[in-house]
């Protein structure tokens, strides 16, 4: 036997306990406490803190930023990671860490940046108010800020997998005399589903959880362009803990349902690439 | 008829083809043979339209192509790893070539349906229709793939390495089974194969291939039997080589002269090479050559000899009849060669 004796009763109870209990501490007592909180006053609190209008507009308006930002980001994902992953060219090596700064800049200074190109004093500012367009502290700009913080998703999911997967399926496909769309509709899109999926989905968690840099470019115009992490915020900045935690519990609750669906993708995932026998 | 003219292809500083001339004859099987980064891959890309030359025409039948994409070809090809779509089941990826035609020229879903039996019939996997490749051992879905590719009818079958991903009991049976397919169906081929062993065994003429340039095109027998380069006497079939000196119209090795016939060579430095079956055993007298014994092992029904000449740093292999006795390690055998081939070398041996 060369591998190490299993650490006895005692020791091994430890560690569990250990594991459980950090667990409890910083995961699952905070995620009670939100709905502990948010149900302190009763269900009728609960339920019409949410059905505030100002909450509504906030819920309606992240909605609205995700289903904008999300749409955008699977586009610019599946380019980003099919150029890269299927292609050589001059530059690729600089396109592969640009897809990574919106990780490693913090979300703010992602805000102030279009707050730099859009606001009134920014460079397209004087243009923009010509044309009576307005970009920052109105929807445009949250959902800009929404798209820059969550681009590396759905690319950075797919670059890896796509890599792996090589150009030998397109290229059997094409020399079988599918055209570029028939190729990638029938062998590419299917190849990469359940990565791309799993990307969509912490993209999503992403754009509605948002809170750094939709706080510089949103201007907290209650009732318009607040989104959910805001006005958890405002709520919670006026000692309204109640209405504050409900809305948070909302945002809690998004992320148990992508936990799930991410559990499910992933095993689904690990099961067609176990199956292919790669 | 495929013909090839003045091919090249530069990869960014690494030159992969330099100005190949080739034809390839209607319902002749081809194999471009070489060792890795000689071309060959690149050269059955090109031809496929999967990639393009930088300089150099590629024709089907005098009709120039050069330009056309994969999917005008008419071409059928099989990659090293099946490139199998792994979502469809095998009768989907068989149909899949008439499935994506136009609507006018796609035949209908049951005539579809019926072809791609069929052909799963003629690679001998029918009734496998509903699995998945995943399904399906290296074989069958190396047989899936050519199905798939047979399906759309081509003028031209390219293969990539077909056996190169197979365990080597099944690459045999493959490769005596394809060699049967080839001659029922009379399609024109190419396949790409690093293993001599294999395209001297399945193909009508073979084209070696060494660094992005032809070595020598010709029948297995010819390329076996009269190997027109140290690259081919090296690279085909096993051989011995001895640094010799060309004198008179002699071999000499070390001063000693070499009692083999060199049909006229010039005078200098040479290579003289071959193999381990043309040689027999003699005494040890003037025109045979001493080779201490260090090794012995039975193949088949001779005698493979390992041994050392003196002076020379590389093993001598030569096949002696097991009619005789087994040579002890350690003793001399006197040896003549019976037929060997002189390559002029720059070098001073």
């Amino acid at each position: 036997m060369t591998s190490r004796p299993a650490p006895g009763g005692g020791a091994r109870f430890a560690l569990i306990a250990l594991a459980i209990g950090f667990l409890a501490l910083f995961l699952l007592l905070p995620l009670v406490a939100v709905f502990a909180e948010a149900l302190a006053k009763g269900f009728g609190a609960y339920a019409a803190a949410i059905a505030e209008p100002d909450a509504l507009a906030a819920i309606r308006l992240t909605l609205l930023v995700a289903a904008m930002a999300v749409p955008l980001n699977i586009v610019f994902g599946i380019a980003a990671a099919w150029a890269i992953a299927k292609f050589d060219f001059r530059g690729k090596a600089i396109l592969t860490s640009f897809i990574d700064l919106p990780f490693s800049v913090s979300p703010v200074v992602a805000g102030l940046i279009y707050v730099l190109l859009f606001g009134a004093q920014g460079w397209f500012g004087p243009w923009l108010r010509a044309h009576d367009i307005q970009i920052i502290f109105a929807v445009p700009g949250i959902v800009l800020a929404t798209v820059f913080v969550t681009f590396p998703f759905v690319a950075r999911e797919l670059i890896p997998l796509m890599s792996e997967q090589g150009r030998d399926d397109e290229e059997a496909a094409l020399s079988l005399g599918a055209s570029g769309f028939q190729t990638f509709r029938r062998v590419t899109l299917p190849n990469i589903r359940w990565g791309l999926l799993y990307g969509v989905l912490l993209c999503n968690a992403r754009a509605m959880g948002e809170f750094g840099a939709v706080s510089v470019v949103s201007g907290h115009l209650r009732g318009q362009t607040n989104t959910m992490p805001l006005h958890v915020e405002i709520l919670y900045n006026e000692y309204n803990f109640v209405a504050a935690f409900a809305v948070a519990s909302l945002l809690a609750l998004l992320a148990l349902v992508t936990l799930i669906l991410k559990s499910i993708v992933e095993w689904r995932f690990d099961h067609q690439r176990g199956g292919a026998g790669h | 008829m495929i013909t090839v003219h003045g091919l090249s292809k530069r990869f960014g500083a690494f030159p992969a083809l330099k100005g190949i001339d080739l034809e390839v004859r209607d319902g002749e099987f081809l194999a471009l043979l070489g060792p890795s980064g000689s071309g060959k891959t690149t050269l059955l890309r090109i031809i496929a339209g999967l990639e393009f030359p930088d300089a150099g025409r590629v024709e089907f039948n005098g009709e120039d192509v050069t330009g056309l994409k994969v999917a005008d070809r008419k071409v059928g090809f099989v990659f090293q790893h099946y490139a199998l779509f792994r979502h469809m089941t095998v009768a989907d990826n068989v149909a899949f070539g008439l499935s994506v035609r136009r609507r006018g020229q796609r035949p209908p879903k049951a005539q579809i349906r019926a072809r791609a039996e069929e052909l799963l019939d003629l690679v001998q996997l029918g009734g496998l229709g509903h699995r998945y490749p995943a399904q399906l051992s290296g074989g069958q879905r190396q047989r899936v793939a050519l199905a798939r590719a047979l399906a759309v009818e081509p003028q031209l079958l390219l293969l990539d390495e077909p056996f190169g991903a197979l365990d080597a009991k099944v690459r045999k049976d493959l490769r005596r089974w394809l060699r049967q397919l080839h001659a029922r169906m009379g399609l024109t081929s190419i396949f790409v194969t690093h293993d001599q062993e294999e395209a001297l065994e399945l193909a009508d003429r073979v084209v070696v291939m060494d660094r992005g340039a032809i070595e020598q095109v010709g029948t297995p027998e010819a390329i076996y039997m009269g190997p027109e380069s140290a690259f081919v006497s090296d690279f085909v079939g096993e051989s011995n080589s001895l640094p010799v000196t060309v004198t008179g119209g002699r071999a000499h090795l070390f001063d000693r002269p070499i009692d083999v016939a060199l049909n006229g060579a010039a005078d200098g430095a040479g290579r003289l090479d071959f193999r381990p079956h043309d040689v027999s055993v003699c005494d040890e007298q003037a025109g045979c050559l001493p080779l201490l014994v260090t090794g012995v092992y039975r193949r088949g029904g001779e005698w493979r000899v390992e041994g050392e000449v003196a002076g020379i740093d590389r093993t001598i292999e030569i096949d002696v009849s097991a009619a005789h006795s087994a040579p002890e390690i350690g003793t001399r055998l006197g040896l003549r060669i019976e037929r060997a081939r002189l390559f002029q070398t720059g070098e001073q041996p």
